[in-house]
């Protein structure tokens, strides 16, 4: 499983959101497939309720883990 | 140069399309915003991304895209819902079980095939009814309904064995909540459990009847685990046994089965290791001690093809043994009683001989010389077997007592001096001299004395005293409502034992009655058979502890009791004359009966047989000579004896007066030889004077 990560901490939702919905979309056959999981990494507090929202609503899976100094959202395959 | 007008136009023109641009940008913003919206996130801020960026990052396309994979997403979903719905509604149509969907009005919204056959098959627009009109057949609103709580709690409710039309079901009823959590319906699944209940009854009562059926048996049922504990025993099995439900709990097997029998022991091993079933005969013991005989079947208990245990069903047949115990004693005592009786028979006749010619021999002696007492000797010895024969015979045959005058108390203190013998019992006796004779048959008197001191002596095997006296005295009043009134000789004979119980007392007389391993319960059956046939009769004392008195009552007679002292004074015959016809097979019989009866003086003529006693009687009768009498034996073996002879002898001559004569004294014709047409009777061994006196008696019967 290749896993791909992103440190988007800084930027503000909607451009954090743009930014994961531009590579969920670039990546999706690969994520639907079960061949790759995309990371994201983000200090945003909206961006960590809107992204896993609207990558659930693509019928992704995605865990949200609280760390240090942000959040790690990991995006990952839907199709079981 | 540009001119002015061509720069003012063109600057007019870069103005326009600035704002043109500004519009368009506006715009891209605004549906960027718009999209955004709709993703449920917060508009782009000026300064997060410029136009020129804005344009580069193309969120509509980014949002677009991702519109398209959620789109697919729903796509999906739908069909995976499509199916699940199909499945659904399939465990919904086919179901063994009736399925039932109500709103919060309890009003049916839908249900399956099942249920329609469960409860309203014939019935048509059961939509939207209330449940407990379509299902429970009840018009009104029912307050207390269980499934009313699925809507207030939300929590599964189940009814078991819920009854509706007579028939029973387990109902489950489940809650289903709308997307906001709020409960807008109830699933009610029903199933049908009345076979099952019926098949549980009906189960019940046929254990019911097969436990009724075995605990009233009258045969001992038991069930024994494979180490022998007691899985079940029955009603009879405890009160034959005596032990209570409780007490079998604690109980093996090996603690019922005899301890005498080893057998039994390893045959109930095999039982209970399952190597040994079908019929089966055991003794088991009580919880008194007592034995008891059982028979019966055991088979195997099986469950799921394992051995678990054996069942038995067994009779209690120790009644049955003993009878059938009793019955092969009493083959047995009549089979020795034959061979005793054709013993003594024999021994009698040689008896005759011997006694017979001692009797002469002390005629012709004198009572001075040695040769004499040496007669004497002879005699007694000789007259003592006699005795013994006479036991034999009433052991034989027990038949008709044949009466003699006799004094009793010699009688008593020999019968009660023999019984006695090596005894550790002291003996003390009472009987006076002046103690009235008794008319009796000697031997069964002997007998009926005898097994009273024995049994006195039994009762104190540690030893003790017996008391046996006798008096006389008058029997009138009570007593006598049950027997003859009169003059009775009352004989006691006492022991200081442990006393008969009074469970026991009213047996005692019965055949085969005892409470001892190795009595056979006929010598109390014995005495009292005896002292009935001499018109007496027999009462008894006694109690637990405080020993046993036997009271015998004989009648007393008139006459005189011939006793040892007067044998020699009365020894010679008197002289008699006639002509006499002596009829037995022996020689010996015969020789010495010739040579009494020549003493005495009568002429004598011999027979062999009946046949042959005939044929002489008849001649003598044609002729001048007749004969006087006839003395014919009975038992003449391989020829006719005397009772067929005297028949065919009265036909000759209704008035031939005969004499029977027997080795059994007790046949029934010695003690009514009248009724057989004999007019008289002598017992052998008979002395000449016995003799003298049957033919005196024949012949003068007036003198």
């Amino acid at each position: 499983m290749q896993v791909i990560k992103y440190d988007i901490c800084g930027q503000i939702c909607p451009s954090t959101l743009l930014t994961a919905l531009k590579e969920i979309n670039n990546y999706s056959q690969q994520l639907m497939d079960g061949e790759i999981t995309l990371v994201f990494y983000t200090d945003n507090r909206d961006a960590v309720t809107t992204i896993p929202e609207s990558a659930a609503n693509m019928g992704y899976t995605v865990n949200v883990t609280k760390m240090e100094k942000c959040y790690m959202l990991e995006i990952s395959g839907g199709r079981k | 140069m540009i001119p002015e007008d061509e720069i003012r136009r063109l600057t007019s023109e870069n103005r326009e399309l600035q704002k043109k641009y500004e519009t368009a940008i506006g715009y891209i913003r605004e549906k960027v915003d718009q999209l955004l919206g709709v993703m449920g996130t917060a508009p782009l801020k000026s300064e997060e991304l410029d136009d020129k960026t804005l344009i580069g990052v193309d969120p509509i396309g980014i949002i677009s895209n991702s519109f398209a994979q959620i789109l697919k997403h729903l796509n999906r979903t739908n069909e995976k819902l499509k199916i699940t719905s199909e499945e659904i509604n399939a465990i919904f149509k086919s179901a063994g079980m009736g399925i039932l969907v109500i709103d919060r009005d309890m009003r049916v919204l839908s249900y399956n095939p099942m249920l329609q056959e469960l409860f309203f098959a014939d019935k048509p627009g059961i939509l939207g009814q209330p449940c407990y009109k379509v299902i429970c057949n009840i018009d009104g609103y029912i307050e207390d309904c269980p499934f009313r709580k699925i809507f207030e709690t939300g929590e599964q409710v189940q009814q078991m064995k819920w009854v509706v039309n007579n028939r029973y079901y387990n109902v489950v009823g489940t809650a289903v909540r709308d997307e906001l959590g709020t409960i807008t319906r109830a699933v009610l699944v029903y199933m049908d459990i009345t076979e099952r209940i019926l098949g549980e009854e009906a189960l019940r009562k046929s254990e019911e009847r097969y436990r009724d059926l075995f605990e009233n048996a009258n045969d001992l049922i038991q069930c024994i685990d494979p180490d022998g504990s007691f899985l079940y025993v029955n009603r009879a099995w405890c009160e034959t046994l005596g032990y209570s439900l409780e007490e079998v709990q604690d109980l093996t097997i090996f603690d019922i089965i005899h301890p005498e029998c080893s057998e039994c022991g390893s045959e109930f091993k095999n039982v209970v290791y399952g190597e040994k079933t079908g019929h089966i005969e055991i003794k088991f013991i009580t919880q008194t001690g007592r034995e008891i005989i059982v028979e019966g079947n055991i088979n195997n208990i099986l469950e799921g093809g394992r051995f678990v245990g054996t069942r038995g069903i067994f009779r209690n047949i120790t009644e049955k043994r003993k009878t059938e115990e009793r019955l092969l004693t009493a083959q047995k005592i009549e089979s020795l009683g034959v061979l005793a009786g054709g013993i003594a028979h024999d021994f009698n006749n040689l008896m005759n001989a011997v006694i017979g010619n001692i009797d002469l021999a002390l005629i012709y002696s004198k009572p001075g010389d040695e040769i004499h007492q040496m007669l004497v000797r002879a005699e007694k010895a000789a007259l003592l077997s006699k005795d013994l024969t006479s036991q034999l015979l009433t052991f034989s045959k027990g038949g008709a007592p044949v009466k003699k005058v006799t004094s009793i108390g010699e009688l008593i203190s020999d019968s009660a001096g023999f019984a006695m013998r090596g005894a550790n019992v002291r003996c003390e006796f009472s009987l006076p001299a002046d103690l009235w004779p008794v008319n009796v048959d000697k031997g069964q008197i002997k007998q009926a004395i005898t097994n009273l001191v024995t049994n006195a002596v039994q009762a104190m095997p540690e030893g003790g005293l017996v008391s046996v006296s006798a008096q006389n005295v008058i029997v009138e009043g009570p007593k006598a409502q049950l027997n003859k009134e009169g003059a009775y000789i009352k004989i006691t004979v006492k022991d200081e034992g442990a006393g008969i119980s009074k469970e026991h007392i009213s047996r005692i007389f019965e055949p085969y009655f005892t409470t001892r391993q190795t009595g056979s319960g006929l010598g109390l059956a014995a005495t009292y058979s005896i002292i009935r046939a001499h018109e007496g009769f027999i009462e008894v004392e006694s109690s637990v502890g405080a020993g046993t008195a036997f009271y015998i009552y004989l009648p007393a007679c008139r006459g005189e009791a011939e006793s040892e002292n007067n044998i020699e004074k009365n020894r010679l015959p008197e002289a008699g004359r006639g002509k006499v016809l002596f009829m037995d097979d022996e020689e010996l019989v015969r020789e010495t009966a010739g040579d009494m009866l020549g003493y005495m003086g009568y002429d004598v003529a011999f027979a062999r047989d009946g046949n042959e006693a005939i044929q002489i009687f008849e001649k003598a009768r044609g002729s001048d000579s007749p004969f006087d009498v006839v003395i014919m034996d009975l038992t003449i073996p391989g020829g006719m004896g005397g009772k067929e002879a005297v028949l065919r002898l009265l036909e000759i001559d209704p008035g031939v007066r005969a004499i029977v004569s027997s080795g059994y004294s007790s046949d029934p014709i010695m003690a009514n030889y009248r009724q057989y047409g004999f007019v008289g009777v002598v017992a052998k061994p008979y002395k000449i004077k016995d003799l003298g006196e049957a033919l005196k008696k024949v012949i003068s019967p007036g003198e």
